[in-house]
């Protein structure tokens, strides 16, 4: 028998229940964490330190869950305050944009394909952290605009631009992805 | 309502670039790491009980007997032996007042 998300909430609420609690972080330690290893720019490390404060700030705070908005959009509000918080204290996580790389003589297409996962990773990194944030939550986790700006925190304008911004940039920084095909 | 263009190769990209992170022991770091939960109602309780003693020794004890309802002549020789009772009613009223408010609102 599986329980909903709201079953398992109220069960941590009026028993304290660990085995709840623990059923919600293993259906959400996937996203919480890529998510974080995304904003932390591939740093699995401090990635995984931050969904583990998520998630006991989330233990710690579950009463103040309202069920308005999607579980896993509160926990992505949490993880994206607690990564606010560490990059405030470390100036390689400083929000600025990482400058623009030259353009690189073309490849061919099949040596294009093989790279591009690879590229694309490092793409991401290059970005102004609140276009990756807002790209990895409405592209990736297919989250909405409007469920994006209470993650972040901002107007639902500004994530609509940070993705369309965000985009056009790996657009041009990933020459080759228009070869891309599912596989 | 956003919704990922499935035409756009960035977008099939994007969402197929979603990694998946195997547990790999995180469900149980973090349940070793679980702190006892806070009691959300102690605080709030506890303040809306002081707040029921404070009203009940504020019936009992304010100078009751000392009220009475002040003409416009004695409010304004700002007589201190008819303002000083009232004064004192209405910080201790409005204190338990805010006190209640706060303890029905709380919220961490």
């Amino acid at each position: 028998m599986s329980f909903t998300d709201t079953d398992l909430i109220a069960r941590v609420l009026s028993r304290e229940d660990q085995h709840a609690f623990g059923e919600l972080v293993r259906r959400y330690q996937s996203p919480v964490r890529a998510f974080l290893a995304r904003l932390a720019r591939g740093d699995a490390h401090l990635a995984d330190d931050l969904a583990q404060e998520t998630f006991l700030k989330a233990w710690r705070k579950l009463h103040t869950y309202r069920g308005s908005a999607r579980f896993s959009t509160w926990l992505f509000g949490i993880a994206y305050n607690e990564f606010r918080t560490v990059a405030r204290q470390r100036k390689e996580l400083a929000l600025e944009d990482v400058e623009e790389p030259a353009a690189e003589p073309a490849k061919s297409a099949a040596d294009s394909r093989s790279d591009l996962r690879l590229d694309l990773t490092e793409a991401l990194k290059e970005l102004h952290s609140s276009e990756r944030a807002a790209i990895v939550l409405c592209c990736q986790n297919g989250l909405t605009h409007e469920e994006a700006a209470l993650v972040l925190d901002c107007p639902h304008g500004t994530v609509k631009t940070n993705v369309l911004r965000g985009k056009e940039k790996l657009r041009r920084r990933l020459p080759d992805y228009q070869h891309y095909e599912s596989t | 309502m956003n919704r990922p263009e499935d035409k756009d190769p960035l977008d099939v990209l994007l969402r197929e670039q979603n990694p998946h992170i195997d547990d790999d022991g995180f469900t149980a770091r973090v349940l070793t790491a679980l702190p006892p939960r806070h009691r959300a109602w102690l605080r709030p309780t506890v303040l809306l009980g002081a707040t029921a003693i404070g009203s009940a020794l504020a019936i009992r004890w304010l100078p009751w007997e000392s009220l009475s309802l002040p003409d416009l002549s004695a409010l304004l020789s700002l007589n201190s032996q008819v303002l000083l009772p009232w004064l004192l009613v209405l910080s201790v009223m409005a204190s338990l007042a805010w006190a209640a408010a706060t303890a029905v609102q709380w919220e961490d």
